[in-house]
């Protein structure tokens, strides 16, 4: 079961996502997390995040880029993948990612391999392509490589929802 | 007129080719894209939203989300970029979203 979760800033994505994992029934439950701490605000984000997770039984497992590389401890779990957004930067962007030939296949291919791993896989995703395109030179190939990463994870995906103010919409598939 | 929307990239034209029956260069025969670049020098958005009613598509990409941008000109393109999609949502019979390639229907019943 693959799910895709996509929402704005602060819409209420995380926690809707991380829902959808307890709701997914016991088991050992993954956190995946991409975001690559770089200064005070990304620690105080991890902090935030780890506090929501607290007693909910998540492992948490860093990785910044290479999914297709991730072995995770143990099979059938639930695992949360927190998000697409920042593994996209990485993969694109950082001396360790695929870069820009390689980031797409990177990531579709990172994610099946995960899915692959376990019973059910939700992938968070931003929301970033209705404000325009008039950004600084470079932002378009990290627009256009996630454009082409949720298309690619729509059509594979068993569930694709938007979150709205901490509201679900499905575009595919239903809340079970 | 059907009127395709959605956010940039979303897969509308291959959206519009797949409901309209056709191939990537025959669109430009059956249907208008980019709409919201032709709203932004228009004096008229009205005519303009009459003229292209008359297609059988008209796609547009989302543009006003975001913050509201400090350039006046930008911030007048995206204005009328809006005005234009509501002109059109109600000359529209049928009026779609695409989001990462999954439409959703947001007036009248189409055939997808």
């Amino acid at each position: 079961m693959l799910t895709l979760v996509i929402g704005g800033s602060a819409s209420g994505k995380s926690e809707y996502a991380e829902s959808l994992v307890l709701a997914a029934g016991p088991g050992p439950r993954y956190y995946l997390a991409t975001m690559e701490p770089m200064d005070g605000e990304c620690h105080a984000r991890i902090d935030r995040h780890r506090l929501m997770r607290a007693e909910k039984g998540f492992v948490t497992v860093e990785r910044y880029t290479g999914l297709a590389g991730l072995t995770l401890p143990g099979p059938g779990g639930t695992v949360l993948l927190e998000d697409l957004g920042n593994l996209a930067a990485n993969e694109l962007y950082s001396p360790a990612g695929a870069g820009p030939e390689g980031a797409l296949d990177a990531i579709l291919g990172g994610i099946e391999h995960l899915r692959v791993q376990c019973r059910a896989l939700v992938v968070v995703s931003n929301e970033i392509f209705a404000g325009g395109r008039d950004y600084a030179p470079g932002t378009e190939d990290y627009l256009s490589l996630m454009a082409r990463a949720h298309r690619a994870l729509a059509a594979r995906a068993d569930r694709v929802c938007e979150v709205v103010c901490g509201l679900p919409y499905y575009y595919k598939g239903a809340e079970e | 007129m059907m009127l395709i929307t959605g956010p940039l990239w979303s897969g509308k034209r291959a959206f519009a080719c797949r409901v309209l029956g056709c191939t990537p260069e025959e669109l430009s025969s059956r249907a208008v894209w980019d709409a919201q670049d032709l709203a932004a020098d228009c004096e008229n958005l009205e005519a303009l939203a009459e003229e292209l009613s008359a297609r059988e598509a008209v796609l547009m990409t989302e543009v006003g989300a975001g913050v509201v941008p400090a350039d006046p000109a930008q911030r007048a393109s995206r204005e009328a970029a809006g005005r234009l999609a509501c002109l059109l949502a109600a000359r529209a019979d049928c009026v779609v979203r695409v989001f990462c390639g999954l439409p959703l229907v947001l007036k009248g019943e189409c055939a997808l």
